[in-house]
């Protein structure tokens, strides 16, 4: 628990010249799961965990992107599963693609990781869990990619939750 | 059409169940395309202490850094009586990244020194309810599961393992004892059904 608080109070932000707006955090479960309990009451979170080179998850990041941007009452948190040496190649990817929120990669053993954020994940990517606005709780989670559909009839149910 | 049936058969294969511990191997007379050029089945693979199914392939990341464990491993168990096999279940990369000759040239670079055979129409995927590689399946010398999941705790450095999940449930196998951890998780790539 301590070296967890540690490790989220020294999460490594790194900021580029002129690229204020993409915030990365380097972090393990239980510091994410600490930054998605402080917006109880505040937003409905998606938790989305991808990877620079996994194709199902790029192919659905944009839409998801777009969501974060016209849903208000929604908080998206993308958590990159790329290994250290791809940092630089994360950064320039949430660049690219506009993401200005809160931003983390994993840094931790991969099995205490899955465990972490959710017991039932295989730890298949993409990896989507949707947490609700006021109970702070999961509302819905899913391996694999999915339909904008489905996603928009998650996050409906968040923001109600 | 295509399009919806493919969805489909991906939704089923995300909700399939993976091989619980105890199942009996499934498929065992499923011809696959080895790097050889012959075919073979797990039936022709299995060893006399055991079994080890790898789904694998080319270019997955994970697959990439824990790669010289596979080998390793075949270095210290095959001749101990455990057959090993990595099974490519990308179907839908066969005419590109996961192709024969992609895989005869992978398996050269790595120094793979186990069947490397691709799975026709991802059947073995199907019937294990594999959906990602690198997975281990590890079976008894009654073909039965014993173990599943990672191969150690580490994918990016064979130095810093702390846990050897897959060679602890083999050299407990092979002395007969309790596995005790029977399944691990890890990250990984989708495999890519047709």
């Amino acid at each position: 628990m301590r070296n967890s608080f540690l490790q989220l109070f020294f999460s490594i932000f790194i900021f580029f010249p002129g690229c204020s707006k993409v915030d990365l955090a380097v972090s393990d479960s239980k510091g994410i799961l600490e930054y998605v309990s402080s917006l109880k009451g505040e937003k409905a979170v998606l938790l989305n965990v991808w990877a620079t080179w996994c194709v199902p998850c790029v192919e659905e990041f944009p839409m998801i992107v777009e969501l974060g941007k016209e849903i208000e009452e929604l908080d998206v948190v993308f958590i990159s599963a790329d290994f250290e040496e791809q940092t630089d190649a994360v950064y320039s990817f949430l660049k690219k693609k506009g993401v200005g929120g809160k931003s983390f990669m994993k840094e931790e053993k991969d099995e205490t990781f899955i465990n972490g954020l959710h017991p039932e994940w295989s730890g298949l990517l993409p990896f989507t869990i949707l947490y609700g606005k006021n109970s702070g709780k999961i509302v819905d989670f899913w391996e694999g990619k999915e339909t904008e559909t489905k996603f928009r009839e998650s996050i409906k149910l968040a923001i109600t939750q | 059409m295509k399009h919806i049936f493919s969805t489909m058969l991906i939704f089923s294969v995300l909700f399939s169940k993976e091989l619980e511990i105890g199942s009996s191997m499934p498929l065992m007379d499923h011809q696959l395309s080895d790097i050889s050029g012959k075919s073979l089945s797990l039936k022709d693979i299995k060893g006399k202490e055991g079994t080890l199914v790898i789904f694998s392939c080319n270019t997955c990341p994970w697959v990439i850094r824990w790669e010289d464990r596979y080998v390793t491993i075949a270095d210290a168990y095959a001749t101990k009586g455990i057959g090993i096999i990595a099974v490519n279940s990308n179907e839908d990369r066969f005419d590109g990244d996961d192709s024969m000759d992609e895989m005869i040239q992978h398996a050269k670079e790595n120094g793979y020194n186990f069947p490397y055979a691709q799975d026709p129409g991802s059947k073995l995927a199907y019937a294990f309810g594999a959906t990602k590689t690198p997975h281990i399946y590890l079976f008894d010398n009654d073909d039965k599961l014993v173990y599943r999941g990672a191969i150690d705790d580490n994918a990016k450095s064979a130095k810093k393992v702390e846990q050897t999940y897959l060679a602890d449930a083999i050299d407990a196998l092979l002395a007969g004892e309790d596995i005790s951890k029977k399944t691990s998780k890890a990250l990984g790539c989708s495999i890519k059904f047709k």
